[in-house]
């Protein structure tokens, strides 16, 4: 089982990441407000490690403190590094620290990475040995409740769709776009144009309206999508994909979340001009109350309730179903989020042995009969998978929309008072101080107690 | 890679290695940066240094002028600081290797990034 979860992260975490990092470049993602005090507080001189550091942003925001960061892929540590920050490759679950030897630990948006429950526990065990007694631990994953988005399920593969990236964003008519970080690869729809570009975009379309006030509410990208809707227009599939793509990078990297929102309605003339909006799907104005955990709405049927692994996929056929399908794109468009596809390259945890996993037990679901047809829901262990693969070729037959080679992440999002009760019942050797909600994730500040291994 | 976090690895390889053992570092690539003087900070940093690793791994770089231990009044002593201060904070590895001193693992330091991770069957448990 284990070996079967770290090949998971290894394809849909590590792989993901080492092949993107090229994009990151340019990113200059602001820190979470709270991480950035969590940091500003902790004492001068203190030793301080952000395991999971990606592009090292938060290992400049104290410079009283001695800041090393980690991260499994070295691509993203390389640039931590030409920024001139001290860090190392390595694992979460095999720290190259000697017990007690930091002061505080970040780990931001990493646990929620890991497929197994165990593993999630080992890896905050293995912060937890390297802590002093009495260090902190800040911890952020990725939330379930999302306030504009729905979660179908807690294990998610989340795509980032580089085509559609790319050929939103290199319409050269969009104005102060600033050149790609790789010059080589400045040629439109070209696969890497991507995130670079759209991290660039984001950061200049900074948007005055919104503030990156923690009480602006909500300030999850999530909220950027449901404006768009809000705005009632073109919710379609494909916008939502695209808001999806996006508001996984804006999880995942902190993306500026105005300028988020600007480059969202930004590509709506585009998608127009570019056909992907099917002009035959009728636009419904938007009801928020589905995006609002609706269970009534729920989609799927009853049948695989049973199979913990389930993962929503998006059949490509939605883009044309919708019309027919009134009812379903409400809940389409709720659950769809977050929730895609599979990258027709296996099963997700095939083989995998569900009582390990801590994959949520299936809320009673109520089906609409007429959503299955729109939405596939593929089990690991469902023998109907070979159907499944099926809707993968199909998929192809769209360019753009449904880019089958997008890199799919993987997320464990985690419930309200999991990620406390993870802490509480299996990690002994950590008090935890506060938790709470910030932008969308559920974080934990803990403190290595005396007298502990 | 700075030697501070030199002094902070140990392999954690479970049965390769104890717990907390230093690594040897040995660099085949070294650049000296200047950074800018902080006494306070350099003072916070003296608690926190493995003396003998530190001066293993000055001996290696060939570092001269390093402290063999805390003196007496450290925080308040200049010349200490900006010594501690040269050999923790301007001192940059390159290229070069850690390796745990049990088992003669070698861990790379490739453009001044140590790479610590394990191979499947080393964190096999």
């Amino acid at each position: 089982m284990d070996h079967e979860a770290a090949q998971l992260e290894k394809q849909h975490v590590h792989d993901v990441y080492e092949s993107t990092a090229p994009y990151f470049g340019d990113l200059q993602s602001k820190a979470w407000p709270r991480v950035r005090q969590f940091l500003q507080e902790q004492k001068p001189g203190s030793l301080i490690a952000d395991i999971g550091c990606g592009t090292g942003k938060y290992l400049k925001v104290n410079s009283q403190v001695y800041a090393l960061g980690c991260d499994y892929c070295g691509p993203l540590v390389e640039i931590a590094r030409s920024r001139g920050c001290e860090v190392m490759v390595c694992d979460n679950l095999h720290l190259p620290f000697r017990d007690q030897g930091l002061d505080a630990i970040i780990s931001i948006g990493v646990i929620h990475h890991f497929s197994t429950k165990q593993r999630r526990i080992r890896a905050i065990k293995e912060m937890a040995r390297v802590l002093v007694p009495g260090g902190q631990l800040m911890i952020y994953v990725w939330a379930m409740e999302q306030k504009n988005r729905h979660f179908e399920k807690q294990d998610v593969l989340v795509p980032w769709n580089r085509a559609l990236c790319s050929r939103l964003l290199s319409d050269p008519s969009q104005p102060g776009r600033k050149p790609c970080a790789h010059p080589e690869r400045s040629h439109p729809y070209h696969p890497p144009c991507s995130v670079c570009s759209c991290s660039v975009c984001f950061k200049e379309q900074g948007h005055s309206q919104r503030s990156h006030s923690m009480d602006y509410e909500p300030l999850t990208a999530g909220t950027c999508c449901a404006d768009i809707s809000k705005e009632g227009e073109e919710e379609n599939g494909f916008s939502n994909m695209l808001g999806k793509s996006f508001r996984s990078w804006f999880f995942s990297r902190s993306l500026d979340e105005s300028t988020l929102r600007k480059q969202i309605e930004r590509v709506r003339p585009l998608k127009n001009t570019e056909g992907w909006a099917n002009s035959t799907v009728s636009i419904q104005p938007s009801r928020h109350s589905s995006l609002d955990l609706g269970r009534h709405q729920e989609p799927l049927s009853t049948r695989e309730q049973s199979l913990d692994e389930d993962v929503f996929v998006e059949a490509s056929q939605k883009q044309l179903e919708w019309p027919r399908a009134p009812a379903a794109r409400k809940h389409l468009r709720g659950d769809q989020q977050g929730e895609v596809r599979r990258n027709g390259d296996g099963n997700f945890l095939e083989g995998a042995n569900t009582s390990e996993n801590s994959m949520n037990e299936n809320d009673a679901e109520e089906g609409h009969p007429s959503a299955s047809k729109t939405l596939r829901r593929i089990s690991a262990l469902d023998s109907t998978d070979s159907n499944s693969e099926e809707t993968i070729p199909v998929e192809e037959q769209q360019p753009g929309i449904l880019d089958s080679r997008a890199f799919m992440r993987y997320y464990h999002v985690f419930r309200e008072g999991e990620l406390y009760g993870l802490l509480k019942e299996h990690v002994a050797e950590l008090h935890v101080l506060s938790s709470g909600n910030d932008h969308g994730n559920w974080c934990v500040i803990a403190e290595k107690k005396d007298n502990c291994d | 890679m700075k030697p501070l976090p030199h002094n902070l690895p140990s392999p954690h390889v479970r049965g390769v290695g104890p717990r907390g053992f230093p690594l040897r570092l040995q660099a085949t690539e070294v650049r000296i940066n200047p950074v800018e003087f902080n006494p306070d900070f350099v003072a916070r940093m003296i608690p926190k240094v493995e003396w003998a690793a530190l001066l293993e791994a000055a001996d290696t770089l060939h570092l001269v002028e390093v402290p063999k231990g805390p003196i007496e009044g450290y925080e308040h002593d200049e010349k200490f600081l900006r010594q501690m201060h040269h050999v923790l904070l301007e001192v940059d590895v390159l290229e070069g290797t850690l390796q745990c001193p049990e088992s003669g693992r070698l861990f790379p330091i490739s453009r001044g990034i140590p790479n610590m991770l394990l191979s499947d069957e080393e964190t096999e448990t």
